[in-house]
C-alpha cells in the first residue's frame, strides 16, 4: 500500500493519504477508535452467537424439564456436563438438594432457603455471563464520537497552525488538514452508531433471557419445596 | 470470543480495503477558469462629457460622413448577388462588366492593325523592284542598297530598344488571364488578333514610336499599367465604404474636463448678489420684484457689458426700479470670484433676482 500511496501524494486526499498526513496524535487516536470498532463488532457477533445458543438450549432443556423425565435422571446426565443457563440453575439446585438429602438433613427448614441461594448464585453467574462486555458496547458508543472529535480538534488546531505558518488563506491549503482531522470524527462515528445500536438490542436480548431463567428458577423453586414438603411428610 | 474478534477483524480489513478502493480519491471539482475583466462605473454625466465634441478641433467644410448604408438583403434569396431581387441566373450581373471592357479593347486594336500592314507589303516590294530591273540604270540600284541597309541599322537598333518592351509588354498579358473561364468566348477571338499584333508592333511601328516616345520611359510604363487597368477584366471588388478618418467633430465650448459649477460655488454667488441687492422699497406685489438678468463675464470675473434684464421690469414705476436694482446689484457687486478652470460655464450667467429664493 505504501509505495502506491507515495506514488499518488502530491495533492492527492485518498483516506490513506488523509491518515499517514494525520499528526501523532491524531493518528494514535485514529488507530485506537479502529481497534475499538473491531472489538466491537467482535462483542455484537460473539454475543449474537452466544445469545442464539442460550436461546437453543433454553428451549431444549424446558422441552426435557416438562416431559415428564424424573429429576434423578435429568441430574446424572447434567451434572457430568457442561452446562450453562437453566441447565446450571438446575444443577445447582439439584445438588444443594442431593447433599443435604445424602448426608442426612435433620430439619427440611435451612434446605430451601439454601436451594434458593445456590439458584440465585448460579443464575447471577449466568447473568454476568450473558452481560459481560456489553459495558464496553455502551463506553464505545458514548465515548466514541467525543474522542474522534477530540482527534478532530487536535487536527485542526495542528492544521490551522501550520497554515498560520505558510501565510497562505487559499483554500487548497486549508483543505486537506482540516479533510484529514475530520477522518478521525469519522472514524469515531463508525465505531460508536454500530456500539450504540448493539448495546440496545443486545441488553434487552439479555433481559429477556434472564427473566425467562428468573421463571424457571421460581418454578424449579417451588417444585423443590413441594418435594420438601412432601419428604417431611412422608417422615413424619 | 475468537469466532467474533477474527470475524470481526476480517469484516474491518474488507470494509477498509472497499472504503480505499472506493472512496479513494474524490474526483476534484472542476472550477475551470475564470478570467475576471475590470469594469468601471461611469456616470451619466461623465458619459455626455466623453461624448462631447473636442473643443481644439480644426473646423472642415465638409460635414461628418455618413455611415453606409447596406442593402437590405433579401431573406430567403436562392442565389446570392448584388441584385436587391432574388434572380434565377446569377451570372448576369458579372457578364455586363465584361461587355463594356470587349468594347474598350478593341478601340485600341484596329488602330495598329492597319499600320503593320501596308508596312510589311512595303518591305517585300522594294526588294523585288531591283531584281526585276537589274540593266537599268545604277541609279535605282544604289537606291535600294541604303534601303536595306537603313533597314538592317534599324532592325539591329530596334531590337536593342525592344528589349525595354517585352519586359514590360507581357504584363497586361498576364493579367487578365485569371478571369479566362468566365469570359472565355469573348477572349479566345482575340488572342489570334493580339499576337501578330505585337509580333508586327516590335519590328516596323517602333522606329515611328521610338522617335517620339522612347526617351520618356517613365511615360511608357504609365501607359502599360494604364492598358494593364483597361484590360483587367475582373469586376470591381466590393467592399464597403471606408469609413472616415477625419478628425473629431467640433464640439460644444465646454472642454471635457469642464464640470458644472458646483452647488456651493453656485450658492456662494447667489449669496454674494443677495448681499449686493437693495430691494426697492414701497413695492405691494412681490412678483413685480422677480426679474431675470443676462450677463457676459470674462475670464477675470468682470462684466463685460452692461447686464441685460430677460424677464421682468415691466412699464410700471415699480418693476422698471425693481430691474435696475437688480441691473445695479449686479453692476455692484461685478468682479465675480468664479473658478477659473470652468469659465466655460460661467461665461454667460442668468440671475434670477426673487426676494422670496435670495434671503
Amino acid at each position: 500500500m505504501e509505495p502506491l500511496a507515495s506514488a499518488v501524494s502530491g495533492g492527492e486526499l485518498s483516506i490513506w493519504e488523509l491518515f499517514w498526513q494525520a499528526g501523532l496524535i491524531v493518528k494514535l487516536v485514529m488507530i485506537g477508535l479502529l481497534g475499538a470498532s473491531v472489538w466491537t463488532w467482535a462483542i455484537i457477533i460473539d454475543k449474537t452467537i452466544s445469545y442464539n445458543r442460550m436461546r437453543a438450549a433454553l428451549n431444549r432443556f424446558e422441552q426435557i424439564f416438562w416431559s415428564g423425565q424424573s429429576l434423578e435422571e435429568l441430574y446424572r446426565t447434567l451434572a457430568d456436563r457442561k452446562t450453562n443457563g437453566m441447565g446450571s440453575i438446575f444443577v445447582a439446585a439439584m445438588r444443594e438438594w442431593k447433599k443435604s438429602f445424602e448426608k442426612g438433613a435433620r430439619t427440611p427448614l435451612g434446605l430451601q432457603t439454601r436451594i434458593d441461594k445456590a439458584m440465585d448464585l448460579a443464575l447471577t453467574r449466568e447473568m454476568e455471563r450473558l452481560e459481560g462486555r456489553l459495558g464496553f458496547l455502551a463506553t464505545i458508543g458514548s465515548a466514541g464520537p467525543f474522542i474522534g472529535l477530540f482527534g478532530t480538534v487536535i487536527g485542526i488546531m495542528t492544521s490551522f497552525q501550520a497554515i498560520a505558518g505558510s501565510k497562505s488563506t487559499s483554500l487548497a491549503v486549508v483543505a486537506p488538514g482540516i479533510a484529514e482531522a475530520l477522518l478521525a470524527t469519522a472514524i469515531g462515528l463508525l465505531a460508536a452508531i454500530p456500539a450504540v445500536i448493539a448495546y440496545n438490542k443486545l441488553s434487552s436480548d439479555a433481559g429477556k433471557l434472564g427473566a425467562r431463567m428468573e421463571g424457571f428458577a421460581d418454578e424449579f423453586s417451588a417444585i423443590l419445596s413441594r418435594q420438601i414438603d412432601e419428604k417431611v411428610a412422608q417422615k413424619a | 470470543m475468537k469466532t467474533g474478534l477474527s470475524t470481526s477483524l476480517i469484516l474491518h480489513a474488507a470494509a477498509i480495503a472497499f472504503g480505499l478502493v472506493t472512496l479513494a480519491a474524490p474526483k476534484a471539482h472542476d472550477a475551470g477558469e475564470v478570467q475576471a475583466f475590470p469594469v468601471d462605473m461611469v456616470t451619466p454625466e461623465e458619459f455626455s462629457q466623453a461624448m462631447q465634441g473636442d473643443k481644439t478641433a480644426s473646423v472642415k467644410e465638409k460635414p461628418a460622413p455618413k455611415p453606409t448604408e447596406r442593402k437590405d438583403a433579401v431573406l430567403d434569396a436562392r442565389n446570392v448577388g448584388e441584385n436587391e431581387v432574388d434572380l434565377e441566373d446569377v451570372p448576369k450581373p458579372v457578364a455586363k462588366p465584361v461587355k463594356v471592357e470587349t468594347a474598350a479593347a478593341p478601340k485600341v486594336e484596329p488602330a495598329p492593325k492597319p499600320d503593320p500592314k501596308p508596312v510589311e507589303v512595303k518591305q517585300p516590294e522594294p526588294k523585288p523592284e531591283p531584281v526585276a530591273q537589274p540593266e537599268p540604270a545604277p541609279k535605282p540600284e544604289p537606291a535600294p542598297k541604303p534601303d536595306p541597309i537603313a533597314e538592317a541599322i534599324t532592325a539591329e537598333a530596334t531590337p536593342q530598344e525592344n528589349l525595354d518592351f517585352p519586359a514590360e509588354l507581357p504584363r497586361p498579358e498576364a493579367r487578365p488571364e485569371p478571369p479566362k473561364p468566365a469570359v472565355a468566348k469573348v477572349e479566345e477571338p482575340k488572342k489570334p488578333e493580339k499576337q501578330p499584333e505585337k509580333q508586327a508592333e516590335k519590328k516596323p511601328e517602333k522606329p515611328a514610336r521610338e522617335t517620339a516616345k522612347a526617351p520618356k520611359q517613365e511615360d511608357l510604363e504609365a501607359l502599360t499599367e494604364e492598358v494593364a487597368a483597361l484590360l483587367d477584366k475582373r469586376a470591381p471588388a466590393g467592399g464597403g465604404a471606408k469609413r472616415s478618418e477625419q478628425q473629431a467633430a467640433i464640439g460644444t465650448d465646454k472642454p471635457s474636463k469642464a464640470e458644472k459649477l458646483s452647488v456651493s460655488e453656485m450658492d456662494a454667488m447667489r449669496q454674494r448678489l443677495g448681499q449686493c441687492w437693495s430691494i426697492p422699497a414701497g413695492v405691494d406685489d412681490a412678483a413685480l420684484l422677480k426679474v431675470s438678468v443676462r450677463f457676459r463675464l470674462d475670464r477675470s470675473g468682470e462684466l463685460e457689458a452692461r447686464p441685460e434684464v430677460i424677464r421682468g421690469g415691466g412699464s410700471s414705476g415699480a418693476a422698471r426700479t425693481a430691474a435696475e436694482s437688480a441691473v445695479r446689484a449686479v453692476s455692484k457687486c461685478a468682479p465675480f470670484n468664479l473658478p477659473a478652470d470652468k469659465y466655460e460655464t460661467w461665461s454667460e450667467v442668468v440671475v434670477n433676482f426673487d426676494p422670496s429664493d435670495m434671503f
